[in-house]
């Protein structure tokens, strides 16, 4: 049977969580914009803007501490960060196209290394999804195979009502056992769903994009689509699914911390060697190298692309580059 | 005499006139606080902002900079140029959100052991009566929230750093 | 809301700087007076653009002129993007508010006027933060440098184009918030801050557009010594942005493209403009339009005020 459950019920779902000692983590108003943060009470909540950032940082930090280190005469102490520490987490108001990102990003995080970091906060997170009644000109979920109501990657599932209200779907077993704990906050009943966002995106041919990236590696294209990257980063930290890190040491010679924090292929210092020489020395390979990491790189590892078309990238360019026009122009080539 | 607060004092100094100037005060049997660490540097002009922001983020209470009177730069300028560089570097802090009586400027030439002492001693007692610079040193404590950690041995080490 | 705003300059003024930049490309492409013009042309999404070197008379007609024309293009010229400047002569779209660049890259030697062909643009403004892409220019959608503008018509150009049609008062907004600023406790400027910095994620976007961050091996790369910490914490996020201002006092023109590229809306270019204004005051001297040799922090008068100084 479908339950539903008010604005109101929600916030106060949201109150009595944290009551209960969980950290809820949800789009809220930091300055004059919206991000992902812990709330402190249900009122913070703010639903239906795409916050700035993406929920990624709930899973992967933009900085964390992975282990402090000090030395005296005694010798050299390590004290390693305890994944189990990290708190339970309910993930609220995320749109499908932060939702369905911590789930392609398992698929790296397990691979060759259990990176306890990430997953422990994934085993520990509940994410409740949103659908998303409305787009702008930067989103473009539908191309690369989501959609605005898709409910990958969450637990439970949101989608708006006519007159207020969602609709409430579990979609895992965590989220089964969720709405049967919390069933006195939601109703039954038929409820009108509102109509689904619609962004106006030009569908994409993701497999014969990758085959052109197979055998273009070279190409004068590069240059045309990347002369004009700045080479910052706020494509690649704004993007829910980036996960390129730093590890550094900092403090002094006898007590510090070891800390990791994001990084992005588009700095120029990012494979710059010790020796001083740097295989992508210029900017268009750097932009390249994010292009096929995410369309044939994790398609060829872990048979995903690494991209759900939330537009963050677009819209933060500080140069304007847009990503769909260049696959689009890519899909255009024989 | 007994304080509740000791505050560290970092003085950055030119090796010319003011590093000259406070070992004269040494070898003169003067006495100064002893709060305030020396550093010694070829020239003012060799003192970066960066030093100063540094001293405060690793947990100074007051920073001193000082070097040789206009005219007696041994490198002919360093001295002037610096007088610009931190006369700009002052106002960033203030708009920032620091205290300027943590942080002082002084020319001290190699014969004046005896402003040596009295500058550093103002100084002292100065930011000595305002308490601790704590601005900097809870920021150095603090985490993005994704990233704060939890568990208390971690805090444990944490408060060790 | 927006009924309240009024629309600062119709069709046709963009229109026209678009011709005048077309022709006056493909005069300087065909005749061979540049190798290249840097403009920019237009984006995917409505209103917006994306800056682009054109080397080709016959692509000429890409090039438009809009209110989202808000790249400073002077980046394209430094030594940061030497991998994509064209040799030789260049001529380059400039609005007055970018030649203020130019003319500080002129005097930090880091361009050769006789190498540039400048075309100014009498600009009416450029949208600012918050406006969508496709909204018009209004007295509400202005971006704020542009409501305090002084170089609306640029001097030193090359050649002129446009027409500034005439405007409204624009009440100086960022002025106002510096005041407000100024008239803070340190400890309350400390909070305003702290709350600003702590939201940065580092992603670099201030220091990558701006003309001024040309420097091969920036302060806050370096790790051999460390001057300050590379990881997005409130402490070294605090650092950085010190550093940045100060490193761009005496030097910065203006621009604001490090506060347009912020992704997480610091409003940067206080910090810039407060560091002009006390440079002002001590030293008399104020990033413009004429290339100096010296910037107020490289050069001395014996006389300057040192009653800082114990």
């Amino acid at each position: 049977m479908t339950k539903t459950i008010t604005e109101q019920k929600l916030r106060s779902l949201m109150d009595l969580l944290l009551k209960e000692g969980r950290r809820v983590v949800a789009p809220r108003q930091a300055g004059s914009i919206v991000l992902y943060e812990p709330i402190d009470s249900g009122e913070q909540l703010v639903l239906g803007i795409m916050p700035r950032r993406s929920a990624k940082e709930t899973f992967f930090p933009l900085c964390e501490t992975i282990l402090t280190y000090g030395k005296d005469g005694n010798g050299v102490m390590v004290s390693d960060v305890d994944a189990g520490a990290f708190p339970e987490t309910i993930l609220v108001g995320a749109p499908p196209c932060d939702a369905a990102a911590p789930a392609v990003l398992d698929a790296v995080f397990s691979w060759d290394y259990n990176d306890e970091f990430f997953l422990e906060r994934r085993k520990k997170t509940i994410i409740i999804g949103l659908a998303c009644t409305a787009a702008d000109d930067a989103c473009f979920c539908t191309a690369v195979g989501l959609s605005p109501r898709d409910d990958k990657g969450s637990d439970l599932f949101l989608t708006p009502v006519a007159g207020g209200g969602y609709l409430c779907d579990a979609v895992t077993k965590k989220g089964k056992v969720f709405l049967d704990t919390y069933a006195s906050f939601l109703a039954g009943g038929e409820a009108k769903p509102l109509p689904s966002a619609e962004p106006a995106a030009t569908p994409l041919d993701l497999a014969g994009i990758k085959d052109w990236l197979e055998s273009n590696f070279e190409s004068p294209l590069w240059q045309e689509f990347a002369d004009r990257c700045a080479g910052c980063g706020a494509c690649a930290f704004l993007c829910p699914v980036c996960h390129c890190f730093d590890i550094v040491d900092e403090g002094t010679e006898t007590k510090g911390a070891r800390r990791k924090s994001w990084d992005a292929c588009g700095f120029g210092k990012f494979t710059n060697h010790a020796s001083g020489h740097n295989p992508r020395d210029i900017q268009n390979k750097r932009y390249r190298n994010r292009i096929m990491h995410k369309f044939k790189y994790y398609q060829d590892k872990f048979g995903q692309t690494l991209c759900t078309g939330c537009g963050r990238c677009v819209r933060s360019c500080p140069v304007g580059i847009d990503i769909r026009a260049v696959l689009e122009e890519i899909q255009a080539k024989p | 005499m007994e304080h509740d607060f000791e505050p560290k004092i970092v003085a950055f100094v030119c090796t010319w006139c003011t590093y000259a100037g406070a070992d004269l005060a040494g070898t003169s049997r003067m006495q100064y606080p002893s709060n305030v660490r020396v550093l010694k540097f070829p020239c003012t002009g060799r003192i970066d902002p960066v030093f100063i922001l540094r001293a405060f983020q690793k947990g100074t209470d007051g920073v001193l900079v000082s070097g040789c009177h206009p005219g007696d730069c041994h490198y002919m300028a360093g001295n002037f140029h610096a007088r610009r560089r931190f006369a700009a570097f002052r106002q960033l802090l203030e708009f920032i959100g620091v205290d300027l009586n943590r942080l002082q400027f002084s020319w001290v030439s190699a014969a004046e052991g005896g402003k040596w002492v009295e500058v550093v001693t103002e100084l002292t007692e100065r930011v000595r009566a305002m308490g601790p610079m704590v601005e900097f040193k809870e920021l150095e404590m603090e985490e993005h929230w994704s990233g704060k950690l939890d568990s208390p041995e971690l805090k444990e080490a944490y408060q060790n750093i | 809301m927006q009924q309240n705003h009024t629309q600062l300059a119709d069709d046709s003024y963009f229109a026209a700087v678009t011709n005048a930049i077309r022709t006056e490309t493909t005069k300087l492409l065909s005749e061979g007076t540049v190798a290249a013009v840097i403009g920019y042309q237009a984006g995917t999404r409505a209103g917006t653009v994306i800056p682009t070197i054109i080397t080709d008379a016959a692509k000429a007609g890409d090039l438009v002129f809009s209110p989202g024309c808000v790249n400073n293009l002077a980046l394209y010229l430094t030594k940061a993007k030497k991998e994509v400047r064209p040799a030789g002569k260049v001529a380059i779209i400039a609005k007055g508010c970018d030649m203020r660049a130019l003319a500080g890259l002129l005097g930090e030697s880091q361009l050769k006027r006789e190498e540039l062909h400048i075309i100014g643009v009498a600009c009416v403004g450029v949208k600012g933060a918050g406006a969508g892409s496709g909204e018009a220019l209004t007295t509400g959608t202005i971006a704020r440098k542009c409501r305090e503008c002084t170089v609306r018509a640029p001097e030193g150009a090359d050649v002129v184009v446009g027409a500034v049609p005439p405007l409204p008062e624009f009440s100086p907004v960022e002025a106002e918030e510096l005041a407000r600023l100024e008239a803070m406790t340190p400890a309350e400027r400390w909070a305003f801050w702290k709350g600003h910095f702590s939201r940065c994620i580092r992603c670099m976007a201030c220091r990558q557009v701006c003309p001024f961050c040309y420097c091969e091996q920036c302060l806050c790369d370096r790790n051999r010594p460390q001057a300050l910490e590379t990881t997005p914490r409130p402490a070294g996020n605090m650092a950085w942005h010190i550093v940045r201002a100060m490193h761009l006092a005496g030097r910065c023109a203006g621009c604001t493209e490090c506060e347009r590229a912020c992704p997480m809306d610091i409003p940067l270019n206080l910090l810039n403009r407060k560091m002009a204004r006390e440079l002002k005051t001590l030293y008399d001297f104020e990033a413009g339009l004429v290339p100096v040799e010296k910037g107020p922090l490289t050069e001395y008068r014996e006389e300057d005020d040192q009653s800082f100084i114990k």
